[in-house]
């Protein structure tokens, strides 16, 4: 399924075994954009599919969306602790001190999922 | 409408905004609607200057956070639509920029908010880190009157930041003033 981008939220495409999430996120109204999107990652993640790559590539979110990128965690974490292998690729570019820094933050709370930080070049964006 | 603005009032506007290096300033009624619309052309004024991508993104953060907290928080309402109303700037400062907040404070939530804010100014980056994370799992305080995340995360963002109450006769004005570069 995909959710598609808007000015206040990102791209976000769920399969059985792959999430994408690109783009900004700070919306008017967290819950009401982020419920579908958590309800359907549940959706993907009951599946019999042994893996699950996740990639998030965010410029920016506000402090109502990390609530929802802490729940979205939880999530992976519970499924990966019920034994599927997820990955999540934390994706910033190197001069985005402020988005490394939140992927360290998240970084802290993950043990069952493969969790690794990944540096992107900068390429024209807007 | 009839007005008692003189000409001089404007041009005294005018000559304060540019004296104080003033890129964007919004005083009234402030909707979310009205954030969405205004989001790009702050963006644009802050990356025609000579700036870092990652100090640009700092001001926009910290902006954001204090633009809703005046849609969420200002106790000073439109008539007809209640919409809240304040006031947020962001200017160029010495060595990078200076984001501005002023509103109306519900005065049940003041000393709340003071307590919790003198809080943050003495922690170091550390325990601010430690405090968001908690907060994070944690979700509000259940009073809802402590600082939420998006006080917390403005502290790890900036350089420094100041708060004060000014008595106004319309109620307590909480003004808020964030340093980042």
């Amino acid at each position: 399924m995909i959710f598609e981008a808007s000015q206040r939220t990102p791209l976000v495409e769920l399969t059985s075994t792959s999430c994408l999430i690109r783009g900004e996120c700070y919306p008017e109204n967290i819950s009401e954009w982020s419920d579908p999107v958590l309800q359907e990652l549940e959706n993907c993640l009951s599946g019999d599919e042994q893996e699950f790559k996740v990639e998030i590539e965010l410029y920016y979110f506000n402090s109502s969306s990390a609530k929802f990128l802490f729940d979205f965690f939880e999530f992976l974490e519970e499924s990966a602790s019920g034994g599927k292998a997820i990955s999540v690729d934390w994706r910033y570019r190197a001069e985005d001190d402020t988005m490394q820094e939140a992927g360290e933050d998240f970084e802290e709370d993950m043990t069952a999922c493969s969790y690794k930080l990944v540096v992107v070049e900068s390429e024209e964006e807007d | 409408m009839l007005t008692n603005i003189e000409t001089k009032d404007t041009v005294a506007l005018h000559t304060f905004m540019q004296g104080r290096r003033t890129l964007f300033c919004y005083s009234g009624p402030l909707t979310e609607d009205l954030l969405t619309t205004i989001s790009n052309p702050v963006r644009h004024q802050l990356s025609d200057k000579e700036t870092e991508e990652a100090v640009a993104k700092r001001v926009f953060g910290v902006f954001i956070e204090q633009a809703q907290n005046i849609i969420r928080y200002s106790y000073q309402k439109t008539q007809v639509t209640g919409d809240s109303i304040g006031t947020v700037a962001i200017s160029i400062a010495e060595d990078g920029f200076l984001i501005e907040a002023v509103n109306i404070v519900d005065p049940e939530k003041k000393d709340g908010l003071e307590a919790s804010l003198i809080e943050l100014t003495v922690k170091d980056q550390k325990e601010l880190r430690s405090l968001y994370k908690q907060r994070l799992r944690d979700g509000p305080p259940e009073d809802s009157s402590g600082a939420g995340l998006g006080f917390i995360e403005m502290a790890r963002r900036v350089k420094k930041f100041e708060f004060d109450f000014i008595e106004s006769e319309n109620g307590a004005l909480f003004v808020y003033r964030a340093w980042v570069s």
